[in-house]
């Protein structure tokens, strides 16, 4: 059953223009001397202000979409069939590394299951890691209280104001989650794509932290596509998209 | 791990900033010792020496750049030592009081009362501290002072020598930097012992054998003379002091004919071609008619030494020094050696030293070298913890990656980390290389009570303490290398991560 928000954004989501457009993607890595194919020709659009969640199975190719979305790894060449990731009016697979970096500091946000917040900084400073990325260690310099407090924000807003100065190790998984989140929302991304961010929870901080991220795509007007197995997150979004064995299931 | 990485950049860096600092200090002791014998310039016309040398001294010591000058005779000859023994020795004739201003050689005698132990005599073992001898060092400090010793049978003063503290081989050198003289005992043909006198000093004679030369550097023949000691020097180079002996001048150039002398030469005496001379006894002709004319034959020295006004460069004295010889040389044509000849023998102090300097400074080189060798291992300890490090931090990475990090920017991140590494482990290097230098005498000293650890002896070793100062131009370089031997470590740890897949390093197990 969705949500009235949900069933909002999913209106929504229908009028708008698709904010990133996936075509014939394919995706093959090499172990060794064996290739394994993982992605086969996938199609995808996601509209602004969308939530997208993708189901699958472990195996299914749901991180890898993931990545190619957000220029980490680019789609195999075909030149029978040409992929494309299109993110507003850039194609993606004919940028530059460089290009790429600057999309993911500028417009993409990521949020990870295993939270992978850097150990020896503490909270404040994993969440304006990002901000010191975009700008630049100069830039850093001019915009610093401007990042700061922006993160000191978004720490509150997360319940997190009182945990500044600790280290990761120091917090809970779902407090870990929190800060993880705030970092990638550090740069006021358009899109923020996250893999399994409450798969490594228990089911009540699960629900916390999907609260969060729910809350703050309905203030920011955040597209999000999730990936995750979890058929009750699933029901929460505006769109499910399954992939099984590298490709979707049904939309 | 990051502290392994600055334990081995400070341990490199102290490492050689020790060496270095050691053997530059053992340098520049060997040579301002070398400097003590010489003073800055010397004019050098060996074997049959240059006349009129009280004109040039003159002329020398009446210019603004030039302190003192001295004249010197320098010649190699025998020495019979007390026990009989033979040695070839370097003999020196000088004039104490002008060899004095110029070299400070008086300083250099060891036999004299001193006030306050030397700096390794802890205990005060010195016999020079010893009130008992108080008179006796007296005296023999100012025998050394005139180059004289009174006989104690005649009653009489004569000339005297000085000698080097270790050309008899009888002075011990002790632990601590110092001597005492051993009292050996020499089994004579009739079964006794006859107890040798060591402190040369008092009662020790040697007896010098020189080879004379006229005046175009012919030997003539063989001169032994006997020549009491007076007192004995400690220069600081062994060499010197192993092998040395100072004696009056007048004394050496009477020994060498070098001194004034009647010249007669038997000239023509008439340009009649038949005014002849008659052998008296046979009848036969001998020759033209010849008469006898008698002159002065000046007396000469092997070397002029000068010490220039302090401050003075010393190109700057050397070339002043020639200028006055050329002058000089102008005003005795044919009776001295031409300015021209004299070119490449106005010397400097380090000229003269050029061999040992020269030496040292390879021996410091070698063993930079090798410690820069060993040093230089630290680029690969560094490369493999940064290395190890960045294994380490591969999710980091893509973590980083993911955020939007750049390839340059993450190889500029492990830059700047090595760096940052660099500069605390130098920064502790340099520092702790700073403190042991300074205080290497006393850590030496600890690590000898404590372990029995003595690596310089000064019995072994001719300077009593390790040299202790620290160049700050060398710590600045030391710093530097130290620096860039973390950065360099860390560059190829730095290139890998930076050309890490990010994918695959987000999935790094």
């Amino acid at each position: 059953m969705q949500t009235q928000a949900a069933q909002q954004g999913q209106d929504a989501a229908v009028r708008s223009e698709p904010i990133l457009s996936v075509r014939a993607v394919h995706k093959t890595y090499k172990l060794g001397r064996v290739k394994v194919p993982v992605l086969h020709g996938v199609n995808l659009d996601v509209a602004q202000g969308e939530w997208v969640t993708i189901l699958g199975a472990s195996g299914s190719g749901k991180s890898t979409l993931l990545h190619l979305m957000g220029g980490l790894d680019r789609p195999d060449r075909k030149p029978e069939s040409p992929a494309s990731v299109r993110f507003r009016d850039r194609e993606l697979t004919k940028e530059s590394k460089r290009a790429l970096d600057r999309y993911r500091a500028d417009d993409i946000g990521f949020v990870f299951q295993f939270y992978h917040l850097l150990p020896e900084l503490s909270v404040l400073q994993n969440v304006t890691v990002g901000g010191m990325i975009k700008y630049g260690r100069l830039g850093y310099r001019t915009h610093r209280k401007e990042i700061v407090d922006r993160a000191s924000g978004l720490l509150d807003r997360f319940g997190l104001s009182h945990r500044l100065k600790h280290r990761p190790a120091e917090l809970s998984g779902g407090e870990r989650q929190r800060v993880a989140i705030a970092r990638a929302l550090i740069n006021e991304p358009s899109l923020l794509l996250a893999d399994e961010p409450t798969g490594n929870l228990d089911l009540k901080t699960g629900e916390s932290i999907l609260d969060a991220i729910i809350e703050h795509r309905r203030d920011a007007g955040l597209t999000l596509v999730m990936v995750t197995h979890d058929e009750r997150i699933a029901a929460r979004s505006d769109r499910v998209i399954r992939l099984a064995d590298g490709r979707i299931e049904k939309t | 791990m990051p502290m392994l990485a600055m334990a081995a950049v400070m341990l490199s860096v102290a490492t050689i900033l020790i060496t270095w600092s050691v053997m530059g200090g053992f340098l520049k002791t060997l040579i301002a010792s070398g400097k003590t014998l010489v003073g800055d310039v010397a004019i050098v016309w060996p074997n049959v020496g240059f006349a009129y040398y009280d004109d040039l001294i003159e002329r020398l010591e009446a210019d603004e750049l030039i302190e003192s000058a001295s004249p010197t005779v320098e010649t190699f000859g025998l020495i019979k030592l007390p026990d009989n023994r033979i040695e070839l020795i370097s003999i020196k004739g000088i004039e104490i009081s002008s060899y004095s201003d110029v070299t400070g050689f008086a300083d250099t005698l060891w036999w004299k009362p001193i006030d306050k132990p030397t700096a390794k005599d802890h205990q005060g073992e010195d016999i020079r501290l010893e009130p008992g001898y108080a008179e006796l060092l007296d005296q023999v400090e100012h025998n050394g002072q005139t180059m004289t010793r009174k006989n104690r049978i005649t009653g009489e003063t004569e000339p005297a020598g000085v000698m080097g503290i270790e050309v008899t081989g009888l002075n011990y050198r002790t632990a601590w930097g110092g001597y005492y003289p051993l009292t050996p005992s020499r089994a004579m043909p009739d079964g006794t012992t006859q107890r040798l006198e060591t402190f040369m000093p008092r009662d020790g004679s040697v007896g010098l054998t020189i080879l004379a030369l006229d005046s175009t550097g012919r030997p003539i023949d063989p001169v032994t003379q006997t020549i009491p000691i007076a007192n004995e020097f400690q220069s600081g180079l062994y060499e010197v002091d192993a092998g040395t002996i100072y004696v009056p001048l007048d004394m050496l150039q009477r020994m060498l004919r070098l001194d004034e002398a009647k010249k007669v030469e038997r000239v023509r005496d008439t340009d009649n071609p038949f005014d002849v001379e008659i052998d008296p006894v046979t009848g036969q002709v001998l020759g033209p008619k010849m008469r006898e004319e008698i002159g002065i034959d000046p007396a000469r020295v092997t070397t002029v030494l000068v010490r220039g006004v302090d401050g003075t460069e010393l190109e700057e004295i050397r070339k002043r020094v020639h200028e006055i010889y050329n002058e000089f040389a102008l005003a005795h044509p044919g009776e001295v050696p031409d300015a021209f000849n004299m070119e490449g023998q106005v010397k400097t102090w380090e000229d003269l030293n050029r061999t040992m300097i020269s030496a040292v400074k390879k021996e410091t080189g070698l063993v930079l070298f090798i410690f820069g060798i060993v040093s230089f291992t630290t680029v690969f300890l560094v490369l493999a913890i940064f290395w190890s490090m960045a294994t380490e931090k591969t999710k980091d990475i893509g973590v980083l990656r993911a955020l939007g990090a750049s390839t340059p920017g993450i190889a500029w991140l492990w830059i700047r980390y090595g760096a940052s590494i660099g500069i605390v482990g130098s920064v502790i290097g340099t520092g702790l290389g700073y403190w042991i230098v300074s205080d290497i005498n006393a850590i030496h000293d600890w690590m000898g009570r404590a372990f029995g650890l003595v690596i310089w002896d000064p019995r072994q070793y001719y300077f009593v303490e390790i040299p202790s100062e620290v160049d700050p131009s060398k710590a600045a370089i030391v710093f530097v290398i130290g620096m860039l031997t973390c950065v360099l470590g860390a560059l190829i740890p730095a290139l890998h991560s930076a050309r890490m897949d990010p994918v695959k390093a987000l999935r790094f197990e």
